[in-house]
């Protein structure tokens, strides 16, 4: 229960104030600046990637600042340089919200189809992970924000879709990361290679070499081992690290590591 | 008297999110308050387990939605600890920097909101206005205004890009006159002052009994800041004085902010002096290619933890701008942390609710809440 102490405790103030002369007065010198120089843009008719907010936006008080543009490193919609690509699949890798799906598009031999990032905007976070993650730096961010459509499956980009942005010269970020300095190479479990090509057939930066290594004498009382004598060789300098021969091989003889 | 329980909330404009404060009043004074927390829960600790390190940090972005450089640096402070990584010193200035701006964004937007609870609409419009510009100055350099994924294990995912030395020298000039406007605007009225001296009084035995930390224990007189008890980052190198006020009240809160918000910007002129100073990397050199992609590298299945990579636990608190946030993550030797634990000021300010609501009028809840700064986003996590 309260008492008839704690139901006075609030409400009390003796302050030498002129009443709100003060306030009254701030909020009427922001005005009378605001109708000079408004801090608003009419939105759908000036927009903020027009040159003249590039250098600086009108505040309605104080001097003129140079931010309230869209900066060139703004994450918004994807560009896609197709011919660039080389289906390496980290994009979709990085992505944290599996938003990121390789599908086909024509270009690539039948046998090993051209496999390219279709993202679904539903799902993005724009965090910028897989332009981060991009080799060949093919998919970057652009600037542009406006999504909006009118059916749900609008908001899945085709690649095509992707390389149509990448075409329309949209600012795109400028920074592109550097690759870690040590970074972890294939490594080769040599007596589990049974030498069937598969890491060679589909590494997307053509970096794995297959080598014909010496036929090996069978031990006394045991039948030659069946395999073919070749064993995948990684050119380091080449590889973009994308583990798609890892997650080919058959008899998970290849693993990250460093050379010894 | 007819007494009777009132809702304020889940939707209400008091309670700025989703949370919901049962009050049983008596005619017009508060009997009894009882916050209800958990509509906004994401379980963000249980979703970081099955994420990259670097992946981990999207969600941080979401934790606190108006302070997401402050859990970003939060957390990032204990994946180092648990990976024994020691970043490069300039990104831990450029971290400092950013969590100061972000301490500026955090607490205009408190201003903004508060003044409207209060019923003071161009406040809020000039402290919109004024974020604003913190927001852009964001997007140049980290490529989003809200959700920037900036930090990285091991440093910061871009220098600072040119040019923005002078744009954000710029901006703290003009946020410093703008903050005198705020206490023209507050401070200089009488109506201000009767409506918020002497309410939601919370002395400091009180404070520390149920511990608050933050704006709140220091309106109350006690000189707690991680920043200077526990130095993170840059911030045993630069020169600052902790707010501190005597009033323990909403108008102590309101000047424990907006002189936060002074020595923030002179802690940032600090940061930009020494960062136009010093060049050099902003990433760790030679991480493992683990640590240092946004990515978990494709392998089978367990293979990671064949590695034998070290183990560790990182424990970090930071002065977030709402009080003292705490990280706890462990690293069993995964590619994902093996638990990550967050300690939320607000959680510990909110349950406290009953401290310093109960005795006051129905009337006096939005102001005193207001005065709390509430992000539910980061007290349900």
């Amino acid at each position: 229960m309260a008492t008839e102490e704690t139901a006075v405790r609030s409400g009390k103030t003796e302050l030498p104030l002129l009443w709100v002369a003060k306030p009254l007065a701030t909020a009427a010198r922001q005005f009378g600046r605001s109708l000079v120089r408004p801090s608003t843009i009419v939105y759908p008719f000036e927009r903020l990637e027009d040159p003249k907010f590039r250098t600086e936006v009108h505040v309605a008080s104080g001097k003129p600042i140079g931010v309230g543009a869209v900066w060139d490193n703004y994450r918004g919609v994807h560009a896609l340089n197709l011919e660039t690509c080389i289906s390496c699949n980290l994009c979709a890798f990085s992505c944290p919200d599996i938003c990121i799906e390789m599908v086909t598009v024509p270009g690539g031999d039948p046998k090993h189809p051209k496999k390219c990032p279709q993202i679904d905007y539903g799902k993005c976070s724009y965090c910028g992970f897989c332009s981060d993650a991009c080799p060949e730096g093919c998919l970057t961010m652009t600037t542009r924000y406006e999504l909006s459509v009118t059916k749900r499956s609008e908001m899945v980009y085709s690649p095509e879709r992707l390389y149509g942005v990448y075409k329309e010269k949209l600012p795109m970020n400028p920074i592109r990361l550097e690759r870690p300095k040590n970074e972890d190479s294939i490594l080769l479990d040599a007596p589990l290679c049974i030498g069937c090509n598969a890491c060679a057939r589909d590494c997307p930066t053509n970096c794995i070499t297959m080598l014909d290594i010496p036929k090996a004498a069978p031990k006394p009382g045991e039948k030659p081992a069946k395999r073919i004598w070749k064993e995948p060789v990684v050119n380091d300098s080449d590889c973009v690290r994308c583990g798609t021969c890892i997650s080919v091989c058959p008899k998970e003889c290849l693993f990250w590591g460093t050379h010894p | 008297m007819s007494e009777m329980w009132i809702n304020m909330g889940p939707q209400h404009p008091m309670t700025h999110g989703l949370w919901n404060l049962r009050v049983r009043i008596d005619g017009e004074l508060v009997l009894e308050v009882d916050p209800e927390m958990g509509y906004l829960h994401r379980g963000i600790e249980k979703i970081s387990e099955d994420r990259h390190y670097n992946e981990v940090i999207t969600l941080m972005d979401r934790t606190c939605y108006v302070a997401g450089m402050a859990w970003e640096n939060l957390f990032i402070l204990g994946a180092e600890q648990a990976l024994h990584v020691e970043p490069p010193e300039r990104a831990k200035w450029i971290r400092t920097l950013s969590e100061e701006f972000q301490r500026i964004g955090s607490h205009v937007m408190w201003y903004a909101a508060f003044v409207q609870d209060i019923g003071l609409m161009a406040p809020f419009l000039y402290g919109m206005r004024d974020r604003d510009l913190v927001l852009d100055l964001f997007q140049s350099y980290t490529g989003a205004r809200m959700t920037y994924e900036y930090n990285r294990v091991g440093g910061v995912r871009n220098d600072l890009p040119p040019g923005f030395i002078d744009r954000a020298r710029k901006v703290c000039d003009w946020l410093l006159d703008r903050f005198q406007e705020y206490d023209d605007l507050c401070l200089g009225s009488d109506i201000f002052r009767k409506r918020c001296d002497g309410l939601g009084v919370l002395k400091a035995a009180d404070c520390v009994r149920a511990g608050i930390t933050g704006p709140m224990l220091r309106s109350a007189g006690v000189k707690r800041d991680v920043r200077k008890d526990r130095p993170y980052n840059a911030y045993d190198q630069v020169e600052f004085d902790v707010a501190v006020a005597d009033g323990a009240d909403v108008t102590a809160r309101y000047l424990v902010r907006m002189e936060e918000l002074r020595q923030s910007v002179r802690i940032i002129r600090q940061c930009l002096d020494w960062l136009e100073r010093n060049p050099g990397p902003a990433m760790a050199e030679n991480l493992p290619r683990w640590m240092g992609a946004p990515y978990a590298p494709v392998g089978k299945e367990g293979y990671l933890l064949k590695r034998n990579y070290p183990k560790g636990v990182g424990l970090s608190a930071i002065e977030e701008p709402h009080g003292e946030a705490l990280a706890y993550v462990v690293n069993e030797g995964g590619e994902h942390p093996y638990r990550v634990k967050l300690k939320s000021p607000i959680f510990t300010n909110l349950s406290a609710a009953k401290h310093y609501l109960v005795g006051y009028r129905v009337a006096d809840i939005p102001p005193i809440m207001g005065s709390v700064d509430v992000c539910v986003g980061e007290v349900d996590r």
